[in-house]
C-alpha cells in the first residue's frame, strides 16, 4: 500500500515535470499567440486569456476584409469633375480600393518563399550529385573534402558579411535589385549547401549497393543510376533535407538585413518583421500577429519531417 | 561698326519676339507634354495609394502629363538626390523634410524662382509665417521650397489627474517637474512622465525642445560649436532629473502604451498619436463597463480623448517648441516642360480637395500650412472621424504651434550641415543614455559628446 | 593490376571529382575565398565608394586600444561560458526525462523542439514582451505576486544585467539541440547495464553517475565544443533581442554596417573573433579534454 502510494507520487512528479519542461518550451509561443489576441488595453493583463478577442491585426496581415477602402469625401469632390470621363473615374476608384495595406505581409511572404524555395531548390541539386560522391565513388581526398565541408560553420556569419558585401559591391550586385536578390540566393544556397551534402551523403550510405550494380549491368551510366535509383530511393531524406534548407533560409536575417537594406521591395519576413517593429506603426497585435505568422510556415513544415530531420540531425547535418 | 550694331539690333530684336511669344504662349496656358518624377517620403503602402489617386485624378485633368511617383525613405533622401543630381536626372518635384530643402537649396538644385513665384501666386499671407521663414533662403523674399505639412510635439497630459491633484498645465520647467512628481507612484505601477532615455532620435527629440527652452544651443549662427554651456549642463541635468520619474529603465517612443493603458500622466510626442489615441478609444468602447472593472491591470479611460490636453510650446527662460515642416521642392530641370508641370502639378497639390486628401492621410501628424485650409470644415471633417473626437480649438492650437519650431540645426536661419551629421551619429542620445542608464557623470558625458562632436566639426 | 583495371580506377576518380566538383566550386568561392579576402581587407581603409586605401596594421592597432572591443570581449565571454553550460545541462535534464516512458512522449517530443527551429526574429517579441517592466509577465510574477524585488526594474533594457535575459532566450532556444543529441545516445544505452546495477543495489543517483554518465561523456564533450563554436558567432540571437549586449558579433555589425561604416576596422574585428575562438578551442581541447 505505501509502495504503491509512494509510485503514484513518483509518477504524478515525474508528469509535474514533463508539464514543466513543455510550458518553458511553448510558453513564448502561447504569449505571443494572447497578445496577438488582445486590444492595445489589454496589453497589462498578465493573463494569456484576452478579456476580448481582436482578430484585427490578423484581418489586416492577410488582407481580409480589407479590400474595399472607403473612398474619402475629398477624393470622390475631386472625381466629381465633368473633364473626368466615366470609365477614369473607374479605373481611379478601383485602383485605390485594391491598394494599401500597412504590412505588405503577403508580398514579403513571397520574397522569402521564392529566395527559399529557390536556393534550397539548386542547393539540393548540387548536393545530390556531391553526396553521391561522397558515399559511392572512391579516389583521394574524398575524406578531406567531406571534413573540409562541415568545417565551413566554424565561421560565423559575420565573418563571411563583410567580405561577402563587399565583393557584391565590386562586382556592381549590391547596386541593383536584380543583382541582390542573385547575391542572397547564392549566398543561402552556399549556407545550406554543407547540411544538405552531410545528410544527403549518410542517408545514400544507407542504400544497399547492390541496387546499382544491378542497373549497371543492365547498361545505365553512373549518372543515370542517380536518376533512376538513387534518388526515387531516397525520396523521402530529400524531402528532408530540402525543408531543412528551406527553413534554414526562412529564417536567416543577417545577410538579408545588410543586402536588402535599400529595397523595400524585395524584403523577406524577418526584415519586414524588423523594420514593422522599428516603425511608428509598431503594436504589440500586430507585432505578435505577425511573428505568428512568420512562424507558423516552418511550424507545419517541421511537423511534417519532424521523425526524418531528428535522425538527420543528431547524426550529425546541423546548422546554426 | 555699323554693321556690328544691326547684327545686336537684330538679336535683341529677335529675343524680345521670343519673349513675347513665350509670354503669350503663358498667358493661353498651353500645357506642354512632359513626364516627370515625384518623390514622395510617404513610403507606407496606404499613403502611396492615396498619392497615386491623386496623381490619376491630375493626368485625367492634365492628359499630356506623366507623373511617376516614386517613395523614397526619408533618411535615405540626401543620398538618393546626390546620386541622381550626380546622373543629372534629378526629379522634378520632390517632398522632404526643411533641413534637406537647405541643405539642396544652398547647394543650388534647387530652382527658387519656381518655388517663389509659386508661393506668391498662392499669396504670401496665406500661409503662416512660420513655416514659410524656415524655407526662406538667405536672400530676402526667395524660398527655397514651398511648405507643405508640418507636425509638431509637445507633452500631452491627463487633464483629468491634473484637475483632481490641483496641477497647472505642464508648460514650464517648475510645472512639468512638479507634476511627474506628483504622478509617479511605481508601487502602483503608475509613472509620471515618458522623456527618451534609449540611444535613439526620441530622446533627441524630447530634448531638443527642453534645451532650447533654457536658450541652450549646439552652434552659434557662425557655425562654431557652443555646446559646452552653462546653460546645456543645465537643460542636461533638468533632463535627467525627469528622467527619475519615466518608466523603469531605458525608454523611448514605445512607452506611450503605459499612458493609453492609463498608467502614466505624461509624454512626449508629435501630433501623429492623435490618430492612435482615437483609434484605440474606439477599439476600447466596444467593451462594457462591467467587463473593465474585471481587467487586471488595465486602467483605461474610455474618455481618453477627452481626458487628453496638449502642451505644444515648453517656457523657461524662453518658450520653446520643436517640430518639422514638410516642403514640396522643385529641382532644377533641363526642359521649361518639366519644370511647367511640376508647377502644375503643385498648384493642383495645394488646391483644397487634394491638400485636405493628403493630410488626412495622417490626421494630427499632417497639418496643413495654408490658413485658408486649417479653418475649412473640409479639413475638419476627416474619413476616421479623428478630428472630431478632439473638437476644432485643439486642433488650431496644434496648428498654432506650427508657427515657432526651432531645431538646433538652423540658427536665426542659417543652416548649419554638421548638424546632420551629429544628429544621425544619435551623440545626444547616447549622451543621455549615458547619464541616465550607465549613470556616468553628467560633465564626463559632455565632455564625451563634445569631442565627438568635435570629431565631425574639424573634419 | 591490370592496366585496364587501373583505367577504371581513374576513371572512377575522374567522375567522382566531377560530381563533387560544383560543391566545392561554390564553397570555395563564396566562403573559403571570402574569408581570404576579408584578411586582405582588413589592412585597408575600406571605402564605400572610391578605392581602397593601404594602412597596415592600423585597424588592428584601433581596435586594441579601444576599450570597448575589451568589453565586448568579456561579454561574449560570459555569454559563451553560460549558455554553453546552461543549454548542456537543461538538454541533458530534459533527455533524461524523455527517455522514461509516458503517455503522449511522441507529441511533447516533438512540441519541445519548437524554439530550436522557430524563425529568431519570430520569437524575440515575446520574450522581449515578458521583461517589459509595467506590462511583462516576469515583474508582474516576481514583484507583484511573489514579491522577491522592492520596486518594479527593467532587466532586458540594463545595461549591466541585460546579459542574463540573452543567455536565458539563448538557453530556452537551443536547449532542444543538447537535448536531442544525448537522447539519442541514451536510447543506445543497453537496458542490460542498468540491470546489472539494480542486481548490485544501486540507488537512481548511482545508476546515473556510474552507467548513464560514462555513456554520454563523450556525446557531451562533443556538444559543448560546438556549442561554444555556435555562441561564441551568435549574431541574431543577441541583436534581435536586445540591443544592449555587445558580443563581439554585435559589436562587429555596429562598427561595419552603421554609423560611419567602417568596414575595414570590421574586417580586422573579425579577424580577430576567428583568432580567438581558435585560440579557445585549443585551450579547451588540451587542457579540458586532455587530448
Amino acid at each position: 500500500m505505501v509502495v504503491r502510494k509512494k509510485n503514484i507520487l513518483k509518477k504524478t512528479g515525474f508528469l509535474l515535470i514533463v508539464l514543466l519542461i513543455v510550458t518553458f518550451s511553448i510558453f513564448p509561443f502561447l504569449q505571443m499567440l494572447s497578445t496577438s489576441l488582445k486590444y492595445q488595453f489589454d496589453w497589462g493583463n498578465p493573463s494569456l486569456i484576452p478579456t476580448k478577442i481582436n482578430l484585427e491585426a490578423y484581418k489586416e496581415l492577410l488582407n481580409i476584409s480589407q479590400t474595399t477602402r472607403n473612398i474619402p469625401d475629398s477624393i470622390k469632390r475631386l472625381l466629381d469633375n465633368p473633364k473626368l470621363s466615366k470609365a477614369q473615374k473607374r479605373a481611379i476608384i478601383k485602383k485605390y480600393e485594391e491598394t494599401g495595406n500597412v504590412f505588405p505581409f503577403l508580398k514579403y511572404f513571397r520574397n522569402s518563399f521564392v529566395l527559399s524555395f529557390t536556393a534550397s531548390f539548386i542547393s539540393l541539386i548540387i548536393a545530390v550529385l556531391g553526396a553521391y560522391s561522397f558515399s559511392r565513388v572512391n579516389y583521394r581526398g574524398r575524406g578531406t573534402i567531406q571534413r573540409g565541408v562541415l568545417f565551413v560553420y566554424m565561421f560565423g556569419g559575420i565573418l563571411l558579411l563583410i567580405p561577402l558585401y563587399q565583393m557584391a559591391v565590386k562586382l556592381g550586385l549590391a547596386g541593383t535589385r536584380g543583382g541582390t536578390f542573385f547575391s542572397l540566393l547564392i549566398i543561402y544556397m552556399v549556407q545550406t549547401l554543407p547540411v544538405s551534402l552531410y545528410m544527403l551523403g549518410n542517408y545514400f550510405r544507407t542504400i544497399p549497393f547492390s541496387i546499382e550494380e544491378a542497373a549497371l549491368i543492365d547498361g545505365c551510366t553512373r549518372f543515370e543510376t542517380i536518376r533512376r535509383i538513387i534518388v526515387p530511393l531516397s525520396l523521402p531524406a530529400l524531402a528532408t533535407v530540402f525543408i531543412y534548407a528551406f527553413m534554414i533560409a526562412w529564417n536567416e536575417y543577417l545577410f538579408a538585413s545588410v543586402f536588402l537594406r535599400a529595397y523595400k521591395n524585395l524584403y523577406t519576413l524577418p526584415i519586414g518583421l524588423k523594420s514593422l517593429f522599428v516603425s511608428k506603426n509598431a503594436i504589440w497585435d500586430r507585432i505578435m500577429a505577425a511573428s505568428m505568422l512568420t512562424a507558423t510556415p516552418v511550424v507545419i513544415l517541421f511537423l511534417l519531417i519532424q521523425k526524418n530531420l531528428v535522425s538527420g540531425l543528431t547524426s550529425g547535418g546541423v546548422k546554426e | 561698326m555699323k554693321r556690328t550694331t544691326t547684327l545686336l539690333l537684330v538679336i535683341l530684336l529677335v529675343f524680345l519676339a521670343s519673349g513675347l511669344l513665350f509670354a503669350k504662349g503663358e498667358q493661353e496656358k498651353k500645357v506642354q507634354p512632359a513626364s516627370i518624377e515625384f518623390w514622395t517620403t510617404e513610403t507606407q503602402s496606404d499613403r502611396v495609394s492615396t498619392i497615386q489617386a491623386l496623381v490619376d485624378i491630375f493626368q485625367g485633368l492634365n492628359p499630356e502629363i506623366k507623373i511617376t511617383v516614386v517613395p523614397v525613405d526619408e533618411n535615405d533622401m540626401p543620398k538618393q538626390v546626390a546620386a541622381s543630381s550626380a546622373a543629372g536626372n534629378l526629379p522634378a518635384l520632390a517632398e522632404f523634410g526643411s533641413e534637406n530643402a537647405i541643405d539642396f537649396g544652398s547647394s543650388g538644385l534647387l530652382d527658387t524662382s519656381t518655388a517663389t513665384k509659386i508661393i506668391n501666386s498662392i499669396g504670401k499671407s496665406e500661409f503662416y509665417a512660420g513655416p514659410l521663414k524656415m524655407l526662406e533662403s538667405t536672400q530676402s523674399g526667395v524660398y527655397y521650397a514651398m511648405p507643405y505639412h508640418g507636425w509638431i510635439q509637445g507633452l500631452w497630459y491627463r487633464n483629468d489627474w491634473f484637475k483632481d491633484a490641483g496641477l497647472n498645465p505642464p508648460n514650464t520647467w517648475e510645472s512639468i517637474e512638479k507634476a511627474a512628481k506628483t504622478f509617479y507612484q511605481p508601487s502602483k505601477n503608475q509613472y509620471g512622465i515618458l522623456v527618451g532615455t534609449k540611444a535613439e532620435v526620441y530622446a533627441e527629440q524630447c530634448f531638443t525642445q527642453i534645451a532650447i527652452s533654457n536658450k541652450a544651443r549646439l552652434f552659434d549662427k557662425n557655425g562654431n560649436l557652443v555646446f559646452n554651456s552653462p546653460q546645456m549642463k543645465e537643460a542636461i541635468q533638468y533632463y535627467a532629473g525627469l528622467a527619475n520619474y519615466n518608466p523603469p529603465g531605458p525608454q523611448t517612443w514605445r512607452a506611450r502604451d503605459y499612458y493609453i493603458q492609463g498608467k502614466m500622466a505624461m509624454f512626449f510626442y508629435s501630433t501623429y498619436i492623435m490618430d492612435d489615441l482615437a483609434l484605440a478609444e474606439v477599439a476600447a468602447s466596444s467593451l462594457t463597463g462591467k467587463n473593465f472593472k474585471e481587467l487586471k491591470g488595465a486602467q483605461f479611460d474610455p474618455q481618453l480623448v477627452v481626458h487628453t490636453s496638449f502642451a505644444p510650446i515648453i517656457t523657461h527662460k524662453q518658450p520653446s517648441s520643436y517640430g518639422v515642416i514638410v516642403a514640396l521642392g522643385i529641382f532644377k530641370q533641363e526642359k521649361a516642360a518639366n519644370t511647367a508641370a511640376a508647377e502644375r502639378f503643385v498648384k493642383y497639390l495645394y488646391g483644397e480637395d487634394a491638400y485636405v486628401t493628403f493630410l488626412h492621410m495622417a490626421p494630427g501628424g499632417m497639418n496643413p500650412v495654408l490658413k485658408k485650409i486649417a479653418a475649412s470644415d473640409k479639413f475638419m471633417k476627416d474619413p476616421k472621424g479623428i478630428f472630431e473626437k478632439y473638437g476644432k480649438k485643439k486642433i488650431e492650437e496644434i496648428i498654432a504651434g506650427l508657427e515657432s519650431i526651432q531645431r538646433f540645426g538652423i540658427v536665426e536661419g542659417h543652416l548649419i550641415t554638421a548638424y546632420g551629421k551629429i544628429f544621425s551619429q544619435q551623440i545626444i542620445p547616447q549622451m543621455i543614455y549615458k547619464i541616465t542608464q550607465e549613470k556616468m557623470d553628467v560633465d564626463a558625458a559632455m565632455n564625451w559628446a563634445e569631442g565627438e562632436m568635435k570629431k565631425i566639426v574639424n573634419k | 593490376m591490370t592496366i585496364q583495371a587501373k583505367g577504371l580506377k581513374a576513371e572512377e576518380e575522374r567522375f567522382g571529382w566531377k560530381l563533387i566538383l560544383p560543391a566545392i566550386i561554390i564553397i570555395a568561392s563564396l566562403i573559403f575565398y571570402p574569408i581570404g579576402y576579408n584578411v586582405f581587407l582588413s589592412f585597408f581603409d575600406v571605402k564605400l565608394r572610391g578605392p581602397n586605401t593601404y594602412i597596415g596594421i592600423t585597424n588592428y592597432r584601433d581596435i586594441i586600444t579601444d576599450l570597448a572591443f575589451w568589453h565586448a570581449v568579456w561579454t561574449t565571454f560570459l555569454y559563451v561560458i553560460f549558455t554553453t553550460i546552461g543549454t548542456t545541462l537543461v538538454g541533458l535534464g530534459v533527455a533524461l526525462v524523455m527517455v522514461k516512458e509516458f503517455p503522449l512522449r511522441g507529441l511533447v517530443r516533438a512540441i519541445i523542439l519548437l524554439p530550436y527551429i522557430a524563425p529568431v526574429i519570430s520569437v524575440v517579441f515575446a520574450w522581449q514582451f515578458f521583461f517589459d517592466p509595467v506590462n511583462g509577465i516576469f515583474m508582474h510574477l516576481t514583484y507583484e505576486k511573489f514579491h522577491l524585488f522592492d520596486q518594479r526594474f527593467n532587466l532586458i533594457g540594463s545595461p549591466q544585467n541585460a546579459i542574463i535575459v540573452a543567455i536565458i532566450f539563448n538557453i530556452w532556444k537551443n536547449f532542444p539541440f543538447s537535448y536531442l543529441m544525448i537522447l539519442s545516445r541514451l536510447q543506445s544505452i543497453d537496458a542490460t547495464q542498468y540491470e546489472a546495477a539494480e542486481i548490485d543495489g544501486a540507488s537512481g543517483w548511482q545508476k546515473f553517475w556510474y552507467v548513464t554518465l560514462p555513456e554520454v561523456y563523450f556525446v557531451v564533450g562533443s556538444i559543448v565544443i560546438l556549442r561554444v563554436i555556435w555562441n561564441f558567432n551568435k549574431f541574431e540571437e543577441v541583436y534581435l533581442l536586445t540591443d544592449n549586449v555587445k558580443v563581439l558579433s554585435v559589436y562587429t555589425y555596429f562598427k561595419a554596417f552603421t554609423g560611419t561604416m567602417d568596414q575595414g576596422q570590421g574586417a580586422a574585428l573579425s579577424v580577430i573573433q576567428f583568432l580567438l575562438l581558435i585560440g579557445f578551442i585549443l585551450f579547451y581541447v588540451k587542457r579540458v579534454l586532455k587530448w
